[in-house]
């Protein structure tokens, strides 16, 4: 099987920095996934969102991966949000508790809703 | 506890498949694929086949990295086995390291974004939370990681286990 290495899209949705991420988020992803941060962090918005609608897998690797990202974002007192995970990425988020420090939304529309609210 | 074994065409356990493939990132995922497709006749819910396929794919990434230092020459060995109770997943690299233990430190994500620890150091943590059993053996010439799922619905069953 040909690995599907990710591609990350950055687009600005809502005052939101939305992250369209397609693909697979292991090893292989950290530059794609840290270029796309950084592009989106550089209009310093309050919310950064994950959108993981094109992902098919994550592995523990991606997960780390994850977990740098929001403890850049941390740092720089933003929210990190999540959308689209399948039922079993959510489960592996709750498993984590990366669910416990991110907002994790079905969709997009409920994410952005969501992180417009103050 | 139930005896595992070669092919038993009298209904006991049998060899679903056994196979072994480079250890070359990303074919965790090709094993985890494989292991599948070679259990699709056991009837697992779809929840319980996605558990399956990421401690697999785990398991074997650990494998390919830990134990064959990721050398394409050393392969990784699989084997997978079922009875009427259980499916066991035999995941078994050639390194000569000692044998993996399970980290004693549960990945603790607060500590991870404190910098206390590294954000690493979730793969046999997903693969604990995603088998019913995890086992890990071996001597000086190899190391086997053996994952074992109820086939009865058991403690990390379905939506549907009360």
């Amino acid at each position: 099987m040909p690995a599907k290495y990710l591609e990350a899209e950055v687009r600005r949705e809502a005052g939101v920095a939305v992250i369209e991420l397609r693909g697979e988020i292991d090893a292989f992803a950290e530059e794609a996934l840290a270029a796309a941060y950084e592009e989106a962090e550089a209009e310093n918005p309050e919310t950064v969102l994950l959108d993981f609608e094109g992902v098919d897998y994550i592995n523990s690797t991606g997960i780390a991966l994850i977990v740098g990202l929001l403890a850049k974002a941390r740092a720089a007192k933003k929210r990190l949000v999540a959308c689209n995970l399948s039922a079993h990425y959510v489960e592996i988020f709750n498993i984590t508790r990366l669910s416990d420090f991110m907002g994790v939304y079905p969709d997009r529309v409920s994410a952005l809703s969501e992180a417009s609210t103050p | 506890m139930t005896a595992y074994g070669r092919p038993d065409h009298g209904g006991g356990p049998r060899v679903l498949t056994e196979f072994s493939l480079p250890s070359e990132p990303g074919n965790e995922r090709r094993v985890a694929d494989d292991v599948a497709g070679a259990v699709e006749s056991l009837g697992l819910a779809p929840d319980r086949m996605e558990r399956l396929k990421t401690a697999v794919a785990e398991a074997t990434m650990n494998a390919m990295e830990h134990g064959n230092g990721y050398r394409p020459e050393v392969p990784v060995v699989v084997e997978v086995i079922s009875s009427s109770q259980e499916l066991l997943v035999r995941i078994t690299d050639l390194g000569g390291s000692p044998v993996p233990v399970p980290d004693p430190e549960v990945p603790d994500l607060s500590a991870k974004l404190e910098g206390l620890q590294t954000p690493r150091g979730w793969g046999l943590f997903l693969i604990q939370n995603m088998v019913d059993e995890m086992n890990i053996t071996g001597d000086r010439d190899h190391h086997t990681v053996e994952l074992v799922m109820h086939l009865e619905e058991g403690p990390k069953g379905g939506e549907d286990a009360s």
